[in-house]
């Protein structure tokens, strides 16, 4: 509601600001007027191109009908503002915290909690090992519970089997707990000391040191962590009490990013920097559809970050993720860093992480995903327990080929990519300075609430402008990306160029008018602020929508 | 250079005093942290007879990280590749800081009497002993004599 509102005020004075003619620049005014003009006609030709690709749509497949719904819904002001931000309207998520992630993980297991009689923490390892698949979980259940419990580790094997080959001298009342002991010798560090020592109740038994640091060097791989002699599987407290620090949370975390890998089609993090909010998008159905209209989901976690579900990657509008994944990795490409990626590592066919193989044999397992596959052709690895190499022979050849052709393309468009990848940096650069004046708009408000007696939600206009301005720098950095794969001598692109010089000329204006530090100048020019922000607002809409045009036409044709 | 943990002291010590049988590690006079392993190829399989150099070096982080163990005699086995890396889940996944020098020995010469080809490090020879297992282990035989018999 709250969004709405300011939207309506911004349409308004915007409006205003044309009948008043407020500009003294009469080029500025024209342009005004093109924009406006643009920005209408932009999002009624979207409407009926929707029309149309529905049609299309419903003759291919008639049977979609929710997609169409979605989106033949009229546009809001709200949505507007979403299209404006290059997403699609109407896209229905929530954002979540680890906290209510971890929730629902015990809430997935509580029903069977009935069949395991086990305790929660217990079958929250037991679905992790199985990757959260019940059905196999149970399965395997059936089929073998205690060897299953003993396999995991939460079962000590001479619980099973009558007699123990354990000497379990130091029992299991003593299990679990720190024990003192005078002159302990630990078979690890073969050390003989007066130390706190622990033990499960398999009875193996080493000094705190070396527990401590071999808990601590297991922390970090996200799997169960056993006793260093056995399977049997340390429990949170455990491992809490022998690094005496709270460190199974780092375990826990783990185990919930181990979750919401799993889960990747409807989870995902917030990209951004020491984020850990994660987006959870409860229906994906409707995401083809979005990507066949070079439209992008883009989300907001509840930190403001804004980056696409898809994609994962920061607002990329105008360009969609085929175009954004492209342009990212060429010009990670130029750079040596990437050279030794590229030559050194695979990504993972299942979740794109780099591998590096720094020996071992072909038989990758991702450490991320778990997803094992072949170093060879890349592909899943279970059908290739007995015919492996027939890969080796078929790819070999394919990969000169390309290497040989892509070689070439880019010494053709080595020129035009330079060019491309100097403007995508000089708007990166500045928006990274206009990130910083962001910071600093808060203290500027401040200012004016202190000097000029301005009410906060009234100084308000300069975060919005803020803003607007940042979002402009963003789709115009991304536009560079578009206008690199776009058939240069099509009438559209020229057009998009056209619009991209536009959006240039009015962001820098905008940028310059919040380089003002006065707060009374400030004051004075609350109308200016209103109209340039509205205009970067509007011509980032035009620039967003030509891009789009140009996807959907396939003059943009990202290779 | 740090002292030498204890437990390399005493891992040293018992290999030399208490040997495996078919298997010799010695450290290195200058690093003590670098052996220099001989492995008897087993009875029964295609090394047998064949004595293979081996280079083993403890890590700095050694028990918590698992030793790094090379062939340094050349030999034709799925597992190990033609730079003498070997396959073996105790020497990545599996390693426990439990285990020892003369354990990973111990696994590397099972390994030779039972390779598997299904987990290839060489694809070659992983691919050659699938199609013609006796043909494979004759070659096998042949490199140990070539390249594995000591010299007179």
């Amino acid at each position: 509601m709250h969004t709405a509102a300011v939207d309506a005020e911004h349409e308004y004075v915007y409006e205003d600001d044309f009948d008043g003619n407020s500009f003294d620049d009469t080029s500025a005014e024209k342009y005004t007027d093109m924009a406006a003009g643009k920005k209408r006609n932009s999002i009624m030709s979207q409407e009926s191109e929707f029309e149309i690709d529905d049609q299309l749509y419903s003759d291919d497949d008639g049977t979609d009908a929710y997609n169409d719904y979605t989106l033949v819904e009229p546009l809001s002001t709200v949505s507007a503002r979403e299209l404006n931000q290059g997403t699609v309207p109407n896209l229905k998520y929530e954002c979540l915290t680890a906290q209510s992630i971890f929730e629902k993980m015990v809430e997935r297991v509580n029903h069977l909690k009935l069949i395991f009689n086990i305790c929660t923490e217990d079958l929250l390892s037991l679905m992790q090992h199985f990757d959260w698949n019940e059905e196999r979980l149970l399965e395997s259940w059936t089929d073998k519970m205690d060897d299953l419990l003993v396999e995991i580790g939460l079962k000590n094997a001479s619980e099973t089997v009558s007699g123990t080959q354990i000497d379990a001298s130091n029992g299991t009342e003593t299990a679990r707990t720190l024990n003192f002991r005078n002159n302990f010798s630990c078979m690890i560090c073969c050390e003989e000391k007066t130390t706190n020592t622990f033990s499960l109740e398999c009875g193996h038994e080493y000094c705190i040191d070396c527990y401590r640091h071999y808990v601590n060097d297991k922390l970090n791989s996200g799997n169960i962590i056993s006793c260093i002699g056995c399977s049997l599987a340390l429990k949170n407290d455990d491992i809490d009490k022998i690094t005496g620090s709270p460190s199974s949370k780092k375990l826990m975390m783990s185990s919930i990013k181990s979750f919401v890998q799993k889960h990747n089609k409807n989870y995902r993090w917030c990209p951004f920097t020491d984020c850990n909010y994660i987006i959870h998008l409860k229906d994906t159905s409707s995401l083809d559809e979005y990507a066949r209209l070079h439209y992008s989901p883009f989300v907001k976690c509840s930190d403001s970050h804004r980056f696409c579900f898809s994609c994962a990657f920061e607002i990329h509008a105008p360009a969609d993720c085929n175009v954004t994944a492209l342009w990212v990795n060429k010009s990670r490409k130029e750079s040596a860093n990437l050279n030794w990626v590229l030559s050194n590592t695979k990504e993972c066919p299942k979740c794109s992480v780099n591998i590096e193989k720094d020996g071992g044999c072909n038989h990758m397992v991702c450490s991320g995903c778990k997803y094992e596959f072949c170093w060879i052709c890349e592909r899943d690895w279970t059908p290739h327990g007995k015919s492996f190499y027939q890969c080796t022979l078929y790819k070999s050849d394919d990969d000169k080929k390309n290497a040989k052709t892509s070689l070439e393309v880019a010494a053709k468009t080595l020129k035009k990519y330079t060019f491309y990848y100097k403007m995508f940096n000089a708007q990166e650069e500045s928006a990274k300075l206009d990130w910083t004046l962001g910071q600093a708009v808060g203290a500027k408000v401040r200012l004016l609430q202190e000097k000029m007696g301005v009410s906060w939600i009234e100084g308000q206009f300069l975060a919005e402008s803020v803003r607007t301005l940042y979002e402009g720098r963003t789709a115009l950095k991304w536009s560079f990306a578009v206008a690199y794969y776009s058939d240069a001598s099509h009438n559209l692109t020229k057009i998009f160029v056209d619009n991209q010089s536009l959006l240039s000329a009015a962001v820098e204006d905008l940028s310059e008018l919040l380089e003002i530090k006065e707060p009374a100048k400030i004051m004075d020019r609350k109308t200016d602020f209103y109209n340039k922000a509205g205009y970067v607002e509007n011509r980032t809409s035009a620039l967003i929508e030509c891009g789009r045009d140009l996807l959907c036409k396939g003059i943009c044709k990202p290779v | 250079m740090a002292s030498l943990p204890k437990r390399i002291i005493k891992e040293t010590e018992r290999l030399i005093t208490d040997p495996v049988p078919g298997i010799t590690a010695e450290p290195h006079d200058d690093n003590l942290r670098y052996f220099e392993v001989t492995v008897e190829g087993p009875v029964g399989s295609p090394y047998e007879n064949g004595i293979f150099q081996l280079e083993l070096y403890l890590p700095d982080d050694y028990p918590m990280e698992a030793p790094k163990v090379r062939f340094l005699t050349k030999i034709y086995h799925p597992n190990i590749d033609r730079l003498g890396r070997i396959c073996l889940d105790v020497l990545k996944t599996n390693w426990s800081p439990a285990l020892q020098i003369r354990t990973v020995l111990l696994s590397i010469q099972a390994l030779l009497a039972s390779p598997n080809p299904n987990d290839p490090l060489a694809n070659d020879v992983a691919e050659d002993w699938i199609k013609d297992e006796e043909a494979a282990k004759q070659t096998a035989k042949k490199w140990s004599k070539l390249y594995a018999t000591p010299k007179q």
